[in-house]
């Protein structure tokens, strides 16, 4: 019973802290931006007169969205129409299981792991997952029943199982490092040191891999400069005829889907929750020195160390959408196979040698 | 490959000012919340309802009817603002003055402002020095089409 | 005119060679040839006075510059119209003329229009050296029932007074005073009151006598204008209609803003009347502007109405009844429209009761206005319709149907008079471009255009037929008379052959012409 108890419990918690990102990370984007280009960016929704930098604009959006007309045109297959933002916010929002957030935590004398679900092939789940999310592009194009809207959707599909290929392969090397598909076994392995002082991070393993995956997930999230399927202001994507909370679900998923890369990026590549040099009873420096800290305070270490890893890698994500243009497809279709399919093959080979040396 | 890696380079470049322009405004933005004045600002925009900028001294606001010294409008009604405005937002009807020296004043003087484009033409064509754009009034607006229409009384200030 | 007897002379203006009649003057010859000499007191009806000065031109072997309006040409003279002397003395003439010339081009009626204007803008363009105060004259005297004179505009050309005296010879005008206090004015109590002094108006070069009538109402430059013939009298005058076309976003009250007189030499000269000059009114007010159907037989297309009749005629048509139809035909109607009345129910449909009703005549003048008050009584007495006398008992007796044209019958009789003859008629139908008393007594009022809006010809009464071509567009349902009847007659299917070819006014007019001889003879 209890321990129903418990995996509600973290179901709660990480959806809760999921979606709240999410939607903070629409704050982010204007906020950056903003910055970026010497503005001030969203500051004017207030509860009260009460400003906070515009820390309510998420929910000025929120209502907004709610109270827009939810416009089906007339010509579309409803079902699908209707299916489809579904269906991508579904597929998106479960591979935040297997996502490790720390260790474990020690409650009244239970052992409960910080991660929703421990998959023997956690890593797999989420690729999958994700993968399966093309399916709500699909069914939003093909439902819409617009020319734009197909074309669009189409755009996705391909752009997104081209990019699968190189993500998938870039991942290789590191489980041919990592001997184990389990994300918390990873990140456990990450814990140990090269040398006794550089942290065995994926990316000191594997700089290659980081880069080839970190493009390739990236072109996944359909953002800015990949963002061809989408392409709002003159392409016109797969989501043209979607209005108000369904199209909001189309939103929240892409900004899902940025967490989701950031987490696994933290995860596969820059040690999850590990702090460098921090075990369980507290940090021990390879100079010799000791810092012996009580269990909870470790615990809120790790989550932290893990929230600002992936806070570090949303905001670079947004970074990159603001700075750069979008690609042309054909560049895109170069990109993905001419140069990051061959990269991760000779990432494989690479690997293997300096393995079998 | 070189190209490549040439493009590689230049994308880290470009991610580098745009991250350097964050983090120097970040950093402006943070030292001025924290209450420290700074000659520079995080933003080098302009919070409009709070903060006005100074109109400039040729700037082309909302028009006005120059009165004569009893009050009269200085305007004759030759309609050459009428005749010039590109837009055709201007509409005078003129009548007879008692005054001999006058002898003709506009008895009705519209300005629709919803379709007039400020280009300033009729200050220009003006022969009396009677209608200028100088209010500094920029802020015109309305709930209809109607309230953008200004006769004799809105203009003559 | 002995055209014979005059000798051709040649000379040459500006190098250009020309050939004129002997006793020309060199400006009338120049404009002849197209080549502008500036002129303001000059006017080709009267003799020249030589008051502006600002036709000086240099002629070869003349020790200073001569006036073009009253230097008589002569053989192998060469003139010169753009010479460095001429342009001078042309801008010196122009300060001279605009020193006392009060800057009041914004308020003034003429600007736009004013040669002074456009003298300055062509010859002068120069800095006002006057630093004198300008002389003080009166600024709105009241010289006749129209007009209105301002003493410091004027440049006493002279031009009026030569009017008065040359062409009406009543000689209201004269000039008064002498040196910088020279001014043009009424003899004291003897306001101008003849039946041409509008024209006054359109002869001042300045905008010294401008017209109450037109006074304020609007500038000149926003006016368009279009040739069109003068129907208020039998003379046929030919005018220049000058009408608003309507600012893009504003309404304008009305069309017509006033009416100019249009060259013709076998008609009205330089000069109209004042009651063709201020009585366009009829042009845009009191229009009947929408198909009126007091029968409420939903008639409210051209279509339907057509429909209508066509029954109706046709009834009595198979019937053999047509006599059973009247006819009410005017002289406003244009001779196409007269003729295809004729055609239709005269000569297709026998119909006999066909009467002319015409405005009352009024009073004539010794110039140009006729008492017959309509433009085309000639040409309606010239059409070969056989008139009955107008009676009302006689136009009611077992009458069915009634067509009427115009409204003119309300001159003749009371209205409650034609009310209590016609309202035994089943139906009675009027085509008027005019709201008038007959409406309520009518079972349907078509509105119909009036002659600025419409094209047709009209006989006057000297027998010239002069065309008129529409002004502007009509308003609301407003169709011309003649398209109705050409319509009408399509409908009935009388003669398919003979109507079809009638899309516009040329082919009526060519039929007419062969058909009849008055008209086939002259043109």
């Amino acid at each position: 019973m209890s321990d129903i108890l418990i995996v509600l419990f973290k179901i709660m918690g990480t959806l809760s802290w999921f979606l709240t990102l999410t939607l903070y990370l629409t704050w982010l984007e204007r906020k950056e931006s903003a910055v970026m280009q010497d503005r001030v960016g969203a500051n004017r929704a207030n509860i009260l007169g009460l400003r906070i930098i515009g820390l309510f604009q998420p929910f000025a959006d929120a209502i907004k969205m709610i109270f827009k007309e939810d416009f089906t045109p007339r010509f579309s297959k409803k079902f699908l129409h209707m299916m489809a933002p579904f269906v991508s916010f579904f597929f998106v929002a479960v591979t935040i299981t297997a996502v490790p957030f720390g260790d474990y935590v020690k409650i009244a004398g239970k052992t409960v792991k910080l991660q929703i679900l421990d998959f023997n092939v956690g890593l797999l789940f989420i690729l999958a997952m994700l993968s399966l999310g093309i399916y709500g592009v699909i069914l939003s194009g093909w439902g819409s029943r617009s020319r734009f809207s197909l074309i669009g959707g189409m755009r996705g599909a391909a752009q997104i199982i081209s990019y699968e290929v190189a993500l998938g392969l870039s991942l290789i090397g590191l489980i041919m490092v990592y001997p184990t598909l389990k994300l918390s076994s990873m990140v456990h392995f990450q814990g140990e040191m090269i040398l006794g002082f550089i942290p065995q991070w994926g990316v000191f393993l594997q700089p290659l891999g980081f880069i080839i995956f970190f493009f390739a997930a990236l072109a996944e999230t359909k953002r800015v400069p990949f963002d061809l399927p989408e392409g709002e202001s003159e392409i016109i994507g797969f989501f043209a005829e979607y209005s108000g909370l369904k199209w909001g679900l189309f939103m929240m998923t892409d900004f899902m889907e940025i967490i989701i890369i950031s987490t696994l990026i933290t995860t596969l590549f820059f040690g999850g929750w590990q702090v460098p040099w921090l075990a369980a009873d507290g940090f021990h420096f390879p100079w010799g020195g000791e810092w012996l800290l009580p269990h909870w305070i470790v615990v809120l270490f790790q989550v932290g160390a893990f929230n600002i890893k992936v806070f570090f890698f949303c905001w670079l994500q947004v970074l990159i959408r603001w700075t750069y243009p979008r690609y042309r497809y054909d560049q895109l279709m170069d990109l993905g196979w001419k140069l990051l399919v061959p990269l991760s093959l000779i990432n494989i080979v690479g690997t293997g040698i300096v393995m079998s040396l | 490959m070189i190209r490549v890696l040439g493009n590689f380079i230049e994308i880290i470049r470009g991610s580098v000012i745009t991250a350097r322009h964050f983090i120097v405004n970040m950093w402006f933005h943070i030292v001025n919340l924290l209450g420290i004045k700074t000659q520079r600002k995080g933003a080098v925009t302009i919070q409009y309802p709070e903060e006005k900028k100074e109109l400039a001294y040729r700037h082309r606001s909302l028009h006005r009817l120059v009165k004569r010294e009893n009050g009269k409008p200085r305007c004759v009604a030759c309609m050459l603002c009428a005749t010039v405005c590109p837009s055709d937002c201007i509409y005078v009807e003129a009548a007879e003055d008692p005054d001999p020296e006058i002898q003709k004043y506009p008895s009705q003087f519209i300005i629709d402002l919803s379709r007039c484009c400020f280009c300033g033409f009729c200050v220009e064509a003006c022969p009396e020095d009677a209608i200028r754009m100088d209010t500094s009034l920029i802020e015109v607006a309305g709930d209809n089409r109607d309230a953008l229409v200004y006769d004799k009384d809105n203009l003559l200030r | 005119m002995s055209k014979e007897k005059t000798k051709m002379i040649h000379i040459q203006i500006d190098g250009k060679s020309l050939e004129v009649r002997e006793g020309t003057s060199v400006l009338e010859a120049a404009l002849q040839a197209g080549i502008e000499i500036p002129h303001l007191c000059y006017h080709p009806a009267f003799p020249s006075e030589g008051s502006c000065r600002m036709c000086l031109v240099e002629i070869e072997g003349r020790p200073d510059l001569e006036l073009a309006c009253s230097f008589p040409v002569k053989d192998g003279m060469k003139v010169s119209t753009q010479s460095e002397e001429v342009t001078k003395a042309r801008k010196n003439m122009l300060e001279f003329l605009l020193a006392e010339h009060p800057l009041d081009c914004p308020i003034c009626d003429k600007a736009g229009e004013c040669k002074l204007q456009d003298y300055y803008e062509q010859y002068g363009f120069f800095e006002s050296r006057f630093e004198e105060k300008k002389e003080k004259k009166e600024k709105k005297v009241e010289i006749g029932k129209t007009l209105l004179l301002d003493q410091e505009r004027c440049i006493l050309c002279t031009r009026c007074i030569r009017f008065l005296k040359e062409i009406t010879g009543t000689r209201e005008l004269g000039l008064f005073n002498r040196g910088v206090h020279t001014g043009v004015n009424i003899y004291e109590g003897n306001p101008v009151e003849n039946n041409y002094s509008g024209n006054l108006v359109d002869i001042c070069p300045v905008g010294a006598i401008t017209d109450k009538d037109f006074r304020f109402q609007t500038r000149n430059w926003f006016l368009g204008s279009g040739p069109s013939i003068c129907p208020l009298c039998g003379r046929g005058c030919n005018i220049d209609i000058e009408y608003h076309p309507g600012f893009p976003h504003f309404p304008v009250p009305k069309r017509v803003y006033r009416i100019g007189p249009r060259e013709n030499h076998r008609v009205n000269g330089y000069w109209i009347c004042d009651y063709g000059r201020y009585h366009y009114s009829y042009i845009d007010e009191d229009r009947q502007e929408q198909i009126v159907d007091n029968k409420k037989e939903k008639l409210d297309s051209w279509e339907r109405v057509l429909d209508f009749l066509k029954e109706r005629i046709k009834k009595l048509y198979y019937m053999n009844k047509t006599s059973r139809i009247a006819v009410l035909t005017s002289s406003w109607l244009s001779n196409e429209e007269l003729f295809l009345i004729r055609k239709i129910f005269q000569e297709d449909l026998n119909v006999e009761k066909i009467f002319l009703t015409d405005p009352l005549p009024g009073e004539e003048d010794n110039l140009l206005l006729t008492p017959e008050r309509s433009p085309n009584s000639k040409g309606a007495s010239q059409m070969g319709l056989n008139f009955k006398e107008l009676d009302l008992n006689k136009l009611a007796e077992r009458t069915e149907v009634l067509l009427m044209f115009g409204s003119h019958i309300t001159e003749h009789f009371a209205t409650a008079q034609t009310q209590e003859a016609i309202g035994g008629i089943e139906t009675k139908v009027l085509l008027n471009p005019h709201i008038s008393d007959l409406n309520s007594l009518m079972d349907v009022v078509l509105p119909t255009c009036v002659i600025a809006e419409k094209e047709g010809t009209l006989t006057n009464v000297k027998g010239l037929v002069q065309p008129f071509s529409p002004v502007f567009e009509a308003k609301g349902h407003c169709r011309p008379e003649w398209e109705v009847l050409v319509n009408l007659a399509k409908k009935l299917a009388l003669n398919f052959r003979y109507y079809s070819p009638f899309t516009s006014v040329k082919p009526i007019f060519k039929k007419m012409q062969k058909e009849i001889g008055f008209f086939g003879t002259k043109k």
